[in-house]
């Protein structure tokens, strides 16, 4: 199961600079679950994970760009 | 009211062929950024040119009917579904009360068009039903669809669904563009090296790219040295604050080009170069960011040819739907 | 070409719209210019012209190509420009009116200390720079200039409504200051702002980089029309406008601010005619005259 990004922008991992990622490879993750914010047109879109497990992979390292349906988190199925 | 939103989509606006006329007092003409698309939709569902539609940026709203319709979503290749069942693209489809529309992730360009039957009836301001966030004039509220708003349906003469734009007559959105503009302006004020390094660079649209301008990256042009004239400020790309057209394309600081679009900031103080001919202003208008893009330069004859070659297909559109 | 002093430069933008530029620098007599010619232009009712928007030193036509040919319409703006030639002849039929501001207020000083990092001096106001930068030894120095003499509303624009101001004073006179050292994002409705040689009413909330002196109570710009000075248009501004500040005090703002919110406040005007030439002549003198009218209204 994937996480994909709704919306093109700028993908990043944490809430601001100075904060832990909301997810790392091994945090359990709900529909719910906040696990990164896409930004664009100055606006910080949160990324929901829309699936219950754990994170496997981050696919996009931290303030790259991404589009619209693009991968960005995999997840183990719980 | 005939359709409540459950979410709204990131910048969902209502739009229409637009607000001319009060341009002069900062007003600008607003109105749907693709317009061939725009009118695809209307075309669709049997509505007049004019009907306000909805238009989604990157994402779709979820909007729930209260009554039957015909829809149609034309623009970016963003996949509606209604309860959950796929629907096509440049295709009118019909929908029962209760049903609800979502849409899958964008696919393909930046801005989808959503018209029903009837047309979205906001109240019209200064001419138009078209939504100017910046003066919070038009559309709902003079904003963007929220979670919780009811948009009133006009009356529909009763347009069948199953109309459908030919394959031909369907917008496509490449990853990489070439817009066509006509140098100008001030384009003076560059150095040569400048101008040529505007029309040589590939440009990437950013994540700035609004209703408002379209901002892009991937070179640093040079100005001509100057003594700067009374007014204009200290930064060789400043102006004293001139008319900006729709669709002319500023450089503050030499730097990431803006273009400016449909809900344009009337004027400023930034050295303009050109603009981008009528005839691709659409096309700016489905730039997401990350794609590429080649400032082509032509000239008046070359934009009026290209203009002709767009009212040839609106037109082709037209017989093709009707 | 349309009459003495430099020759007009013009410019198409795109196939839609002309550009046509007097000068490079800011100047009344290049902006009287723009403002004789444009309103000509709109009296002739040019078909195929959809709007035409007159700015400091410079004007735009947007057009219809489909309606007009763009180098027909290129003709006839000069031809336009040629009759009106350098519109010290012109008088201009238009407004003047008396505007309250509170200087100094605490909105804008509140958003100029969340915006520290982008201003020349953060342990200043906007107000106090803009005094110092203009030699004057005290904030009341620099109101008295700002305020004694009236400003002209040289363009409407950015965003609905905002009036670009500039003071009707000889050039040595002109208060100029600095831009922010980079945008806000934010500055409160109805600020009045200055920046280079220009002062702006802001008509919205929103980004600005212009410094913010004062506030006014009184609404310019009302997409709701519920306000009596709207009825029957959004915008309170149109080029050439007079604007006459009256500086007032909290108690003052506050008074104005309920008259506002019950909809009963209106802004003090009367129509005025401004000939250049006499302006020109006895600049105080003539302002004088001007906001002479003021008082009878």
């Amino acid at each position: 199961m994937d996480i994909r990004s709704p919306l093109p922008g700028v993908f990043y991992r944490r809430p601001s600079p100075e904060s832990d990622p909301f997810v790392e490879p091994g945090s359990p993750v709900g529909p719910d679950t906040v696990v990164a914010l896409v930004e664009v047109m100055k606006q910080f879109f949160e990324v929901q994970a829309g699936t219950s497990g754990t994170i496997a992979t981050v696919a996009v390292a931290d303030a790259d760009m991404v589009d619209a349906g693009q991968i960005l988190f995999t997840v183990h199925q719980s | 009211m005939a359709l409540s939103v459950l979410k709204p989509g990131l910048a969902t606006t209502v739009q229409d062929t637009g607000r001319p006329g009060y341009y002069n007092v900062g007003i600008p003409p607003s109105g749907s950024l693709d317009q061939y698309s725009s009118l695809a939709a209307n075309l669709l569902v049997g509505n007049a040119e004019d009907a306000a539609v909805l238009e989604c940026t990157y994402m779709g709203p979820e909007l729930r009917f209260d009554r039957p319709a015909t829809v149609a979503v034309t623009g970016a290749d963003l996949p509606p579904r209604l309860g959950g069942e796929p629907r096509p693209v440049w295709e009118s489809f019909a929908v029962e009360m209760g049903d609800v529309l979502s849409f899958d992730f964008l696919r393909s360009g930046a801005r989808a068009y959503i018209a029903v039957s009837g047309g979205f009836d906001v109240p019209v301001m200064l001419g138009s039903r078209s939504t100017y966030a910046l003066g919070a004039l038009g559309g709902v509220g003079g904003r963007a669809l929220a979670a919780g708003d009811e948009l009133p349906i006009g009356d529909a003469d009763g347009a069948a669904p199953g109309r459908s734009v030919p394959a031909a007559l369907r917008s496509t959105h490449p990853k990489h563009r070439e817009i066509r503009v006509m140098m100008g302006l001030y384009d003076h004020r560059l150095t040569d090296g400048g101008r040529r390094a505007f029309l040589d660079a590939e440009w990437r649209l950013t994540t700035l790219a609004d209703r408002t301008g379209f901002r892009y990256r991937g070179a640093a042009l040079e100005f001509r040295e100057r003594v700067a004239p009374f007014g204009a400020g200290s930064d060789p790309s400043n102006i004293v604050d001139a008319p900006y057209p729709i669709g002319s394309i500023q450089i503050p600081g030499g730097v990431e080009p803006i273009v400016l679009h449909r809900d344009a900031v009337s004027g400023g103080g930034y050295v303009m170069v050109g603009t981008v001919i009528s005839a691709d202003m659409d096309d700016v208008g489905q730039s997401a960011p990350n794609i590429t893009t080649r400032f082509v330069e032509v000239d008046l004859d070359g934009a009026l040819r290209a203009r002709r070659e767009r009212a040839d297909r609106l037109e082709a559109l037209r017989e093709a739907v009707r | 070409m349309s009459g003495p002093g430099r020759p007009a430069r013009r410019s198409f933008g795109g196939d839609d719209h002309i550009f046509v530029e007097f000068d490079e620098e800011m100047n009344l007599p290049a902006n009287f210019r723009v403002m004789a010619v444009t309103a000509t232009l709109a009296e002739r009712r040019i078909d195929g012209v959809i709007d035409i928007c007159p700015a400091n030193v410079s004007y735009q036509v947007r057009f219809d190509p489909d309606r007009v040919a763009p180098r027909d319409l290129v003709a006839e703006l000069e031809a336009t420009e040629a009759t009106v030639g350098d519109g010290t002849d012109f008088d201009l039929r238009t407004t003047i009116l008396e505007l309250p501001i509170l200087y100094g207020d605490p909105w804008t000083r509140e958003t100029g200390e969340r915006f520290r990092s982008h201003r020349q001096d953060p342990d200043a106001t906007d107000l106090e720079y803009a005094a110092r930068v203009n030699g004057f030894d005290s904030v009341a120095g620099f109101v008295a200039a700002h305020s004694n003499s009236p400003w002209f509303a040289s363009m409407v624009g950015f965003v609905a409504g905002l009036p670009f101001l500039f003071q009707m004073v000889p050039r040595e006179r002109q208060l100029e200051v600095p831009k922010y050292l980079s945008p806000r994002t934010d500055t409160p409705k109805l600020t009045i702002g200055h920046g280079g040689c220009f002062g702006s009413i802001y008509s919205v909330r929103g980004a600005g980089g212009y410094q913010m002196l004062g506030i006014t109570p009184a609404p310019i710009y009302d997409p709701t029309q519920t306000h009596p000075d709207f009825a029957d248009s959004l915008v309170f501004f149109e080029p050439g406008f007079i604007v006459k500040y009256e500086p007032i005090d909290r108690e003052t703002y506050d008074e104005l601010t309920a008259q506002v919110e019950a909809r009963r406040y209106r802004i003090r005007q009367a129509p005025v005619e401004f000939s250049l030439g006499r302006f020109l002549a006895d600049p105080d003198g003539y302002n004088r005259g001007l906001t002479e009218v003021l008082r009878g209204s």
